[in-house]
């Protein structure tokens, strides 16, 4: 199984955020000059925001990756929801403090104005939605007092906006939405991966045809591509090992795309 | 791990379901239809009873029939004619039969002419080329980017180190969607000699010298192909070639 020749594109697709994994496309790249630039200007927070599966995480790692050769950088990929434990964690890897009383806000502020930084260090937040109201205030007191600059990113929901939320109304100085692939990028993006990984005759398998029949299954989402990509070459591994003379090398077969879309609950079958 | 039983099984549940809603509505027209058909023609027929003489002249029709008509038909139009009257229903059978064998002879010729064409119609470049967006930062440069395009010089210069026939065919099919037939006319050459069995390289190979105008190497390569390899798609190309239909 693990000599099949699908085995490696099928890794190539597992969903996980990695930067080196990170794939040029046309509408990132744009999204991903603009982020840079926008840490650059003397701002306090920035917003980047869009629905699950359009690359906000990647962006942000890619980000990280990137200044943290340059200039102190923290990123904290999984919400951390106790306040004192927020604080206590900032103070301890950007400030180098670690206090042993509770970290309050005052205290906070407090370190952050001995620790005179000739450049405002920069908190990356993933997952923004998850933490409390009373935190996020505490956040924008921070990023007021010019203690820390946060990048934050959100899911963009059909029920909320959350631009229009009560914190960033007012404190978002800049605000970037991602959105979903076209079928041109998504072609690229597939083909990228591949060829990046030296899988040549794979990327030779898929066809316009192929293509678009992915993006309508999964509109352009590059989690949901992922996730797909991942099961219909576990699918191929399943085909080369147990029915060989099934397997055509030329192009994909439509049907089994929309098994691994059945599999991956993309289609309700 | 996954049941692929179940999952196929599961595949062809969702095709029929995606498909019945087409075939009842196929099932519902042509019950409809058939019935209009019925419900109309006996009407017809009761609405004009002096036609009843045309089911006499029906079976006289097609020459198909067998001897009954046709012995006794010739018998009666001698007598006729040695009476000296013309017989006028023949003359309105003949013109009903000469208009249909002349449509057929028009129509079965294009379905010869456009054997196999629309595979080798060339893609539209458009598809890997979206138009570079413009950035502009706080001191007013303007960022040009084009990421959506593959980086066929690095694919170029990787193919150039591994020498990989899937790689040139991939580069060799990325020119040719591009119009660039000579960049496309050179890979799919290198791939060839890298590797003589794949299919689609010698297409291209002979679809890149059509659009340079080498249209008799162009065959000749085909013909040498097919007699190694009796490739369906080659023959296919020849043809459209020879026809004119490929350009």
């Amino acid at each position: 199984m693990e000599n099949s020749l699908f085995s490696k594109p099928r890794d190539l697709f597992l969903d996980v955020v990695n930067p080196r994994d990170y794939v040029q496309i046309d509408s990132v790249s744009h999204m991903y000059q603009l982020l840079k630039d926008s840490v650059q200007k003397p701002l306090k927070m920035i917003l980047l925001y869009g629905r699950p599966g359009t690359g906000k995480s990647m962006l942000l790692h890619k980000l990280h990756h990137d200044l943290s050769k340059h200039q102190k950088v923290f990123m904290v990929s999984t919400p951390i929801i106790d306040e004192d434990d927020f604080l206590r964690v900032l103070a301890q890897n950007i400030f180098g403090h670690a206090p042993r009383e509770v970290m309050t806000l005052n205290r906070f502020l407090e370190v952050s104005g001995a620790l005179s930084l000739s450049d405002v260090p920069i908190v990356l937040l993933d997952e923004a939605q998850l933490y409390s109201s009373a935190l996020m205030e505490k956040i924008r007191l921070i990023s007021d007092a010019r203690a820390i600059k946060f990048v934050i990113t959100l899911h963009k929901t059909d029920k909320e906006d959350v631009i229009a939320k009560e914190h960033f109304q007012t404190r978002i100085w800049e605000s970037i939405e991602l959105q979903n692939a076209s079928a041109e990028e998504l072609k690229v993006y597939i083909q990228k991966k591949l060829l990046k990984a030296n899988c040549f005759d794979v990327a030779n398998m898929f066809n316009d045809k192929n293509m678009k029949l992915i993006t309508s299954l999964t509109k352009g989402n590059y989690r949901e591509t992922n996730k797909l990509l991942f099961s219909l070459f576990s699918l191929y591994c399943w085909y080369e090992e147990n029915q060989p003379h099934s397997l055509q090398y030329n192009a994909i077969k439509p049907k089994w795309i929309e098994m691994a879309a059945i599999h991956t609950g993309l289609i309700h079958a | 791990m996954l049941d692929i039983k179940r999952l196929e099984r599961r595949w062809l549940k969702y095709k029929i379901k995606k498909f019945l809603p087409y075939a009842v509505g196929v099932i519902a027209i042509l019950i409809l239809g058939i019935t209009t058909f019925f419900w109309t023609y006996p009407e017809d027929s009761k609405n004009a009873p002096k036609v009843v003489t045309l089911p006499q002249k029906l079976p006289a029709e097609p020459v198909v029939q067998p001897i009954e008509t046709t012995v006794l038909e010739p018998s009666m139009e001698f007598v006729q004619s040695f009476q000296g009257t013309p017989p006028p229903q023949k003359a309105q059978a003949v013109a009903a039969y000469s208009p249909k064998p002349v449509q057929r002879q028009v129509y079965s010729k294009p379905v010869v002419e456009t054997f196999n064409v629309p595979e080798y119609t060339p893609p539209q470049p458009k598809v890997l080329t979206p138009a570079p967006k413009v950035s502009t930062n706080a001191n007013g440069i303007s960022i040009n980017r084009d990421e959506s395009k593959l980086d066929i010089d690095e694919l170029q210069s990787r193919f150039k180190e591994n020498s990989n026939a899937n790689l040139g065919l991939f580069i060799a099919r990325y020119h040719y969607e591009h119009g660039n037939y000579s960049e496309a006319y050179n890979y799919a050459l290198k791939t060839n000699t890298l590797n003589n069995r794949i299919d689609e390289s010698w297409i291209l190979f002979a679809k890149s010298l059509v659009k340079l105008n080498r249209i008799d190497q162009a065959k000749k390569t085909l013909q040498l192909y097919i007699s190694q390899s009796n490739s369906d798609n080659a023959k296919g190309l020849l043809e459209s070639i020879d026809n004119g239909s490929f350009k």
